[in-house]
Order: structure tokens, then C-alpha cells, then sequence
């Protein structure tokens, strides 16, 4: 039994899951499931916290190690998933009763998608890497669809599954290729053979290409976005909050742990290989992310191009883990971890902001809020300014640390094109303040009336501590992110 | 106490800012007493400054304390000569500018006295920091308390006014960042270890490509933040929109930060890039000089004439800074300082006229002199120091700059350009009499053409109270400028020597390379090209 200790997270996220199953039909809906779920959540991410700061493991049976790692770089994401889904289930306690949509399996899917995110950040083989990816779109895509009556959320479910199941067809497509070229699954047994040149290089570069496409389309790069804005405005504000910090995590991550480890040899992480790749990806993503996103109406929208820019601020990250691995590692480490806090900050006041029928989602309804409910302005205020990027916020150390890596990588050209991008995302979040504090409804416009929910003022809260602590004093997370990279790199 | 009057100093607005965060916003007058009131009190608390010693150059009042230890980030703070009067500046101007906005803010009072008392700390961390790393989080989050003001209480087109501002200084300061970590890599590389010191990184000697590209990248930042020509576009809109306060603080204090910026850090960190970009600056400068005083020449919002009259005297800062002489650079430190008082008495008083008349169009007044006549008297007063009359402020500051340029002739600094700069910019003081004379005149003298200006009231007490601290300081630096600029000299002294002791170890670097731990600053001072110039000026320039 002492052996699957180091998967302990996530065997907790599995029992609490049935748990909560068999809890829903006994009690016939009226247990507080969103508070068991965060419960099961934050414990998880408890576990992982601990084990992060303590010695590693020894001696852990390789039917584990073979297809999960133990590292601290696992842990690291463990904490953060968890502590993403943890604060998206919050916010759904609030959204999905305000507007009479509760119903157990929302939880229950949550905790088997947050499961799916976190085997999928400890895989080190492509067969676990799938399955973790499986297991967490087949529940994204309920989630996203989760409000059967409404035509949009249908359409976002149904897009974002098509799509979705298209990129997964090409990933496989992809691990074919390389299973074929190599002759393992195994990412560092894949490196090792890259490495000795045993493998046929087109073979290998075509399927590098299409695991990149794969990812490339869960972490929602140009050009495979083209879901993210639909499937974020149809899905329960609530969902919009766990695709954006849990899936993007996640994808991040073993994107990260799959080039590192299986293409991390001389040619591949070289100046013609996947950093080249993902230097192209990371431009086009940042700068048309920025862009459209100033031309949406819709907050929620925005939001969905924003995820887009900051995952190309990622990608030039990623893309500096060729020439300096550590550095570049705990920056998007880091980075994920403060866009998750406050992608879920600016998401929660959004869901905070509105109430039954009267749903907040355009500029427009968030006219004035900030000076009618000065707690909602707040909430909007530091995630906002931390999207932005500005100090002294968890966005702030982010963007920085990552911008450094990049300088470091020798990137100074995509450096500037990052913060110019970044300077055009500045005008989009500012609006979200303009009409926050300098305008007012229009006369006789349906005004926002923020709801009621303990639940959703916890998870702010929690959020917001989080975008300041790790603004303010962020020299622990750095070192955790730190520690976590050198269990990925050595 | 001593040892944390800097800490000190940054907290109390922080506790202010929570303290009138958390009380009801029905009290006003509770609100506005206690702000003012921390304000004040962070004033007296900065006058003890002065038991450092400022004799030396070296920071007083210095403490480091490691922050995020990984990076080699610190919260370093100190404050020399350079910043001393600047970080005065800002303790005594802030309750001024709230003061003075007193009546004329009456929504949301609560918000506006935190936004300032944000707005403060701020300004003051970015004179601390020693840094760069801090600098630059403090000179980041003093953007967001001003867009507020600007946005929040500001004139009908706010929101555009506000959020051009924070766009304008965002891309400069982002392209600063960049430069910022491309230098700390550098260092990095030399060192084998990270560090944001500014005395760390001033060891790192670049060739002069890279130090013009990094140069350019800071002087960017600073650039808009002056504002010079041709970034200068976003302040005429930013202070005809703010609030009374707002353009204050803005014209006295923030834009200060720019020239500010340019001494302590880009120069000091880039002297091959600084002398090979300084003199273009310097001409920007220059035209800012007459383009500012002309486009003043031709408003019809007095506001908007002492927006454009900043951007013409900030222009003579800008001259005096790069003409790299001692002159030049304690008349820029002291034009910065006069500017602080007397645009900021001018905005002051611009904004009592128009809580009276709720407009700053000329034509709408004229022969208000009869109805009010100590007002009268005051702006009269502030327009001759603003014009450089000797006697007051604006004269010493705009002579030593003047001089200064014109004994810049030597290895660093203007060069051949020497004469027609300072040509062209004492140009600019016969615009300033124009256009202020001519505001002047045109407001208040000659017939009452219309009704309601008959019946105009004079300053009242709290009024004139909020001005008298300004008119005494005109005054004070227009007669006794040596209670200043003793203080300065040896920072400034040592500013110059040490820049041109790098400049000429760095001239003929093509490697990047890390000096050693303490450079060596014994040195003489490069020896004045001309002899007829150390006949002229035996005691200002380069000795």
C-alpha cells in the first residue's frame, strides 16, 4: 500500500469522485457538493504541496515510475490543477445555483477531468499522456455543453468536440510516427534513441510536428484556436474558469515534459528544431491574441483571446527551454501558476458580477460596477492589472520571469515583439476598467446585480490572496518553481 | 529610526491609504482631515532628511534588505543629493495638491484621497530605489493611481485623456524592461550570479552598439515620461483633463521622474550610449524649448498653456542634463525643482479659477484684476518665476542651464553643437515672456467685458494658505540658491566624475566586460579642451 504514495493526489481526486457520485444519489441532491468537491480539491493539492518540499521518494515500484513520474515537477502541477479545478468548483457552487443549473455531475466531472489534467502532467509516456488527455476532454467537453438548453453552449460542446477529437487524432497519428520511428513510448527512452541517431529523421520530424499540432490545439495556439473563443463564451462562466487555468496547465505541461525529455537532444532542441517551431507558434499566437481581443464586445470573449495571447507568451517560454532549460522551466512554471490564480480571479468577479437572468458578459453590463459594488471593482482590479501583467501582482513576476528567460535564450527580437503585444493587451484590460469606474449604464439598460454566494466570494478571496502573495513575496514560489524544474531537468 | 526613515517614509501613505480605505465614505470631512493629515505628517517626518550627511555622495539613510534571493532582487533604498530635494518635493507638494482640490472633488472623496496617498508612495519608491528592479515596480504601479484620478475625476474626455497616458508610459517602460533583463543576462554571464543592484550592474561595461541600443530602450521610457518632443502628445490631454490635484502631482512630480530617470540610471549605467544619443536628446530638447513655448503661444485653455509651457521648460531640464556639465546638471536639478513649485502653483491656481467660472477660456475673461486682486497678484508672481525673471526660482535654474550648455565643449557632452543649442534655447525664454504676458494681460487686465466676472470672489483663506508654501519657495530658490544646490553639489560632483571616468574606460570596448568590485573614482577629471573656457568659467565646469 505504501507504494502508491507518490500517487496519492491521485487517488484522492478518484475515490472523492465515486464519493461524491454515491453522496449525490443518497442524499438525493441536497448535499453541499461544492464544498466537498473543494474539500477533496484542496486536500489533493495539499498532499502534493507537502510532498513538494520534502525529500523525493525512493525506491518507487516502476509500474508507476514507468508510466508516471514522481518528480517534483508532477507535484508542482499537482498543486496547481488542484488548486485551479479547486477554485473553478468554487465558482461553480455560486454560478450553477444562481442560475438553476446545479446538478452532482458537474463535481463529479470536474474531479475526473482535474484527474485526467494531473495524470497527464506526470506522463512520461505517450500511451499514459493520452489517456490523461482523453480523460480530461471527455470531460471538458460535457462541462463546456453542460447547459443542454441553450443553443450556444450545444454548439461550443459540440465544436470544441469535433475539433478537439480531430487534434487528438492527429497527436496519436503523431506518437505513431515516433513509436514507429523509435521504437519506444517512453519519452526519455524516445530521447535516448533520438539522441543516438537511431531514428529516422523525417520520421521523427513529422511527428514531432504533429504531437506539436496536438498540444498545440489544447493549449489553444494560432493556428488551432479557432474553438477557444466559442467553446469559452457558450461553457458555464464556471467551465470558461477550469478550461482556462486547468486544461492549459496541464497541456503546458507535458508539452513542456515531452520535448524536454523525449526531443531534448543537441539537434532536436536546437536552433532548427522544436524551439524554431515554437518561436513561429508564439509569435503569430501573441500578437493575433492581442489583437483580437481588442475588437471583442464581450468580456468573456475578450477573456477567451486573452487565454490566446498569454498562451503565446508561453510558447516563447517553452521555446527558451532549448538553450536554457532551468531558467525557462520554473519561468513557465511560474508563469502557469499566476495566470491560474488570476485568470480565476477575473473569471470569479465576472460570474460575481452577475445574477440570475441577468448574466454579466459584455463590457457594457459592467458599467459603473466598480463604483456601485466596490468589492466586485476590487476582485476586477488586481486580476485585471495581473493579466496585465502589472506589479505588484502574480502576473507581474510571471510575465517577467518569463521575458528573462527569453532575454537569456538569446530572444531579445521576440522579447520586444512580446511586450509590444503586451502593450496592445494593456489597452484591452484597461477598457475592462474604463467601464468599471468612468462610465455609466446607459439609461434604462439592464444593470449587473452581483449575486450572493459565499462560495464565489471564498474562491475570490482565495484567488486574490494568492495574486498578491505571489506578487508581494515571491521568492517561495520561485524556489518551488525552481525545485520543481530541476526535477524535470536534472 | 534613523536607520528605517525610508521605510518609514513609504509606509506611512501605505497605512494612510488603509486607514482612509476603511472608513465611511458619508464622513468627507473625516476623510479629507486624515489624508491630509498622513500627508502632513509624512512631510514633517521627510524633513528629517536633512540629519543626513550630504556633504559626501554617498547614500544616506541606506538599507538593503534581500527580497526575492533566487534572482537577486533586493529592496534597496538610499537617497543622495540627487534625490534629495526631488523626494522633498513630493512630501511637500502631495497635501498641497490634495488641498487644493479640496472643494473642487466631491464625489467619491474616499477613493480619490486613497488613490493619492497611493499615488505618493509610489513617486517616493521610484526616488528610493537603488534597485532596478524595484525602480521599476515602483515606477509601474504609480501609473495606476494617476489613470484613476485622470479617468475617474477628470474633465468630459477622461477616459480617452486617461487611458492614452497609460498606454504612452506602459510601451516605453516595457521596451525599458526589456533592456533592463538583456543588461542583468549580461551580468549574469560576466558573474555567474543574478543581481538588480544598481551599483552592481554599473560594473558591467558594454560595447557602445549595445550600450546605444539598451540607452535608447531607457531613454525611451523616460522620454515619454518628461514628456519630450516628439512623445509629448499624451500630456496636453492628461492635465486638461485631470482634476486640480491630479495635474498637480503630474506636472510636479511625475514628470520629474523622466529626468529623474535619465541621471540616476540610464546615464550612469550606459555612458557610451548616453554620450552618443545625448546630444540628439538634447537637441529634442531644444525643440521642445520652442515648440512648447509656441503651441503655448496659441491656446486658448490656460491649462492647456501650462501643459505646453512644461514641455518647453522640461525641454531646458533635458538641455542641462546632457550638456554634462556641473552647471548644467545642478541647474537641471534645480529647474526640476522649479518647475515642481511654480507649474505646480500655476496649475494650482488655474484650477481656483475655474471652480469659479467652470471654464479656462481666455475670452471669457479680462480685467478680472479689479475683482480680484490678491489672486492677481499671486499668479503674477508665479508667472515671472515660470517666465525666469531674476529674483525668483525660474531665473537661477534657467541661467546655470544656459551656462552649462554653453561650456559644453568638452570629451562628453554637447559638442560642436554647443552654440546654437544654447542659442536656440535662451530663444525660448523670450517665447516664455511672450506667451505668459500675453495669458496675463489677456485674463486680467482691461475692461470686465462680462457680467459675471463682476462678481468674482477673491482667494479665500484655505486658498491662499495652499499657495503661500509655493510663493515663499520662488522666492526662497530665486534668492538663496546655494541652500539648494550645496546639497547637490556632491552627488552631482561625483555624478560627472564618475561618468567620465567610465566613459573613457569604456570608449574602446569591444567585449562585453565586468569592472571590478570597487572602481576606482580617484581619478582627475578630463582637462577642458579650450583654455579660453577655463578663463570663463573657473569654478563650474569639469575640474
Amino acid at each position: 500500500m505504501m507504494e502508491l504514495l507518490p500517487v496519492a493526489s491521485l487517488l484522492m481526486l478518484v475515490s472523492a469522485g465515486l464519493a461524491i457520485m454515491l453522496l449525490d444519489v443518497f442524499t438525493k441532491g441536497r448535499a453541499e457538493l461544492p464544498f466537498v468537491t473543494t474539500i477533496a480539491l484542496l486536500a489533493a493539492a495539499a498532499i502534493s504541496a507537502a510532498a513538494l518540499f520534502a525529500p523525493a521518494p525512493t525506491d518507487v515500484p516502476a509500474f508507476i515510475t514507468d508510466y508516471l513520474s514522481v518528480d517534483k515537477y508532477g507535484l508542482f502541477f499537482d498543486v496547481v490543477i488542484a488548486l485551479g479545478a479547486a477554485l473553478a468548483s468554487l465558482l461553480a457552487g455560486g454560478y450553477l445555483r444562481e442560475h438553476g443549473l446545479e446538478r452532482g455531475e458537474y463535481y463529479v466531472l470536474i474531479l475526473f477531468s482535474a484527474l485526467g489534467a494531473m495524470v497527464m502532467a506526470r506522463a512520461v509516456d505517450l500511451l499514459t499522456l493520452f489517456v490523461g488527455l482523453e480523460t480530461l476532454s471527455l470531460g471538458v467537453y460535457s462541462l463546456v455543453g453542460y447547459r443542454r438548453t441553450s443553443a450556444r453552449a450545444t454548439e461550443a460542446a459540440v465544436k470544441y468536440f469535433l475539433l478537439g477529437s480531430f487534434a487528438s487524432a492527429i497527436f496519436l497519428f503523431g506518437a505513431a510516427l515516433i513509436y514507429g520511428a523509435t521504437g519506444h513510448t517512453g519519452f526519455r527512452s524516445i530521447g535516448e534513441v533520438i539522441a543516438a541517431g537511431h531514428a529516422p529523421v523525417m520520421l521523427v520530424l513529422l511527428g514531432l510536428a504533429m504531437l506539436v499540432a496536438g498540444l498545440g490545439f489544447k493549449v489553444s495556439a494560432v493556428p488551432f484556436h479557432m474553438w477557444t473563443p466559442d467553446a469559452y463564451e457558450g461553457a458555464p462562466t464556471s467551465t470558461t474558469a477550469f478550461m482556462s487555468v486547468v486544461v492549459k496547465s496541464a497541456a503546458f505541461a507535458v508539452f513542456l515534459r515531452l520535448l524536454a525529455v523525449g526531443f531534448g537532444d543537441e539537434l532536436s532542441r536546437g536552433a532548427g528544431g522544436w524551439p524554431a517551431l515554437l518561436t513561429i507558434l508564439a509569435a503569430v499566437t501573441m500578437v493575433y491574441g492581442n489583437l483580437a481581443a481588442v475588437a471583442q464586445s464581450s468580456v468573456k470573449r475578450m477573456l477567451a483571446y486573452s487565454s490566446i495571447a498569454h498562451a503565446g507568451y508561453l510558447l516563447l517560454g517553452l521555446a527558451a527551454v532549448g538553450t536554457k532549460p532551468a531558467e525557462a522551466t520554473s519561468a513557465v512554471l511560474y508563469y502557469l501558476a499566476a495566470y491560474t490564480v488570476s485568470n480565476a480571479l477575473v473569471l470569479g468577479a465576472l460570474i460575481w458580477s452577475g445574477s440570475h437572468g441577468k448574466e454579466a458578459t459584455s463590457y457594457a453590463d459592467l458599467a459603473g460596477l466598480g463604483r456601485r459594488h466596490p468589492a466586485v471593482g476590487a476582485a476586477f482590479l488586481v486580476g485585471v492589472l495581473s493579466l496585465m501583467g502589472f506589479p505588484p501582482t502574480a502576473g507581474f513576476f510571471g510575465k517577467w520571469y518569463v521575458f528573462s528567460a527569453a532575454v537569456q535564450a538569446d530572444m531579445v527580437g521576440m522579447t520586444i515583439l512580446a511586450v509590444l503585444s503586451s502593450a496592445v493587451g494593456a489597452f484591452y484590460y484597461l477598457k475592462v476598467l474604463v467601464y468599471l469606474y468612468m462610465k455609466s449604464p446607459e439609461e434604462g439598460a439592464p444593470v449587473a446585480v452581483p449575486m450572493k454566494s459565499s462560495y464565489v466570494v471564498f474562491a475570490l478571496v482565495l484567488a486574490a490572496y494568492f495574486v498578491m502573495k505571489m506578487g508581494l513575496t515571491p521568492a517561495r514560489y520561485l524556489d518551488a518553481a525552481l525545485a520543481a524544474a530541476s526535477g524535470l531537468i536534472g | 529610526m534613523t536607520d528605517h526613515l525610508l521605510t518609514l517614509l513609504l509606509f506611512i501613505p501605505m497605512l494612510g491609504a488603509l486607514t482612509v480605505a476603511f472608513m465611511p465614505r458619508q464622513w468627507v470631512q473625516g476623510i479629507r482631515a486624515t489624508s491630509v493629515g498622513f500627508m502632513v505628517v509624512e512631510f514633517l517626518l521627510s524633513l528629517r532628511l536633512f540629519e543626513g550627511d550630504f556633504s559626501t555622495a554617498a547614500y544616506q539613510f541606506e538599507l538593503t534588505q534581500p527580497w526575492v534571493d533566487a534572482v537577486g532582487i533586493s529592496f534597496h533604498l538610499g537617497v543622495d543629493g540627487i534625490s534629495l530635494w526631488l523626494v522633498l518635493l513630493t512630501t511637500a507638494l502631495t497635501p498641497i495638491a490634495l488641498f487644493a482640490s479640496w472643494t473642487s472633488v466631491a464625489t467619491k472623496v474616499k477613493e480619490y484621497a486613497v488613490a493619492f496617498l497611493m499615488l505618493e508612495m509610489g513617486m517616493l519608491g521610484a526616488f528610493f530605489a537603488l534597485d532596478v528592479f524595484l525602480f521599476y515596480i515602483f515606477w509601474e504601479l504609480m501609473l495606476v493611481p494617476m489613470y484613476l484620478i485622470v479617468g475617474v475625476w477628470g474633465g468630459p474626455n477622461r477616459v480617452y485623456a486617461a487611458v492614452k497616458f497609460f498606454l504612452f508610459t506602459m510601451v516605453g517602460s516595457l521596451l525599458m524592461l526589456v533592456a533592463i533583463l538583456y543588461l542583468v543576462s549580461t551580468y549574469k554571464e560576466l558573474s555567474g550570479h543574478y543581481s538588480f543592484e544598481l551599483a552592481e550592474l554599473t560594473r558591467v561595461s558594454l560595447p557602445r552598439t549595445t550600450q546605444c541600443w539598451l540607452f535608447a530602450a531607457f531613454a525611451l521610457a523616460f522620454a515619454i515620461k518628461v514628456p519630450m518632443f516628439p512623445f509629448h502628445t499624451w500630456l496636453p490631454d492628461a492635465h486638461v483633463q485631470a482634476p486640480t490635484g491630479g495635474s498637480v502631482i503630474l506636472a510636479a512630480v511625475m514628470l520629474k521622474l523622466g529626468t529623474y530617470g535619465f541621471l540616476r540610471f540610464a546615464m550612469p549605467l550606459f555612458p557610451l550610449g548616453s554620450q552618443y544619443l545625448g546630444p540628439t536628446i538634447a537637441v529634442f530638447g531644444v525643440i521642445g524649448i520652442i515648440y512648447g513655448a509656441w503651441a503655448a503661444w496659441v491656446q486658448k485653455d490656460v491649462k492647456k498653456l501650462v501643459a505646453y509651457s512644461s514641455v518647453s521648460h522640461m525641454g531646458f531640464i533635458a538641455l542641462g542634463i546632457f550638456a554634462m556639465t556641473r552647471h548644467g546638471i545642478s541647474g537641471a536639478l534645480l529647474q526640476m525643482l522649479n518647475h515642481g513649485v511654480s507649474t505646480g502653483a500655476l496649475f494650482i491656481l488655474v484650477g481656483f479659477l475655474y471652480e469659479r467660472r467652470h471654464t479656462r477660456d481666455f475670452e471669457e475673461f479680462g480685467g478680472i484684476a479689479k475683482v480680484m486682486p490678491v489672486y492677481t497678484l499671486l499668479f503674477v508672481i508665479v508667472t515671472m518665476s515660470s517666465v525666469g525673471l531674476p529674483g525668483t526660482n525660474g531665473f537661477v535654474g534657467e541661467f546655470m542651464i544656459m551656462s552649462g550648455a554653453f561650456f559644453s565643449r568638452g570629451e562628453v557632452g554637447l559638442g560642436e553643437y554647443w552654440f546654437i543649442m544654447t542659442l536656440f534655447s535662451a530663444t525660448g525664454v523670450i517665447f516664455a515672456a511672450v506667451y505668459m504676458l500675453h495669458a496675463v494681460l489677456k485674463i486680467f487686465f482691461g475692461p470686465i467685458t462680462k457680467d459675471v466676472n463682476k462678481k468674482l470672489v477673491d482667494l479665500t483663506r484655505r486658498e491662499k494658505l495652499t499657495l503661500a508654501p509655493l510663493i515663499v519657495l520662488i522666492f526662497w530658490i530665486g534668492l538663496y540658491p546655494s541652500a539648494f544646490l550645496s546639497r547637490m553639489d556632491p552627488s552631482v560632483e561625483a555624478f560627472q566624475r564618475d561618468f567620465n571616468t567610465r566613459y573613457r574606460a569604456q570608449v574602446s570596448l569591444t567585449e562585453p566586460r565586468l569592472a571590478p568590485e570597487r572602481p576606482a573614482t580617484a581619478h582627475h577629471d578630463l582637462a577642458p579642451r579650450a583654455n579660453l573656457q577655463a578663463a570663463l568659467a573657473p569654478e563650474g565646469v569639469e575640474q
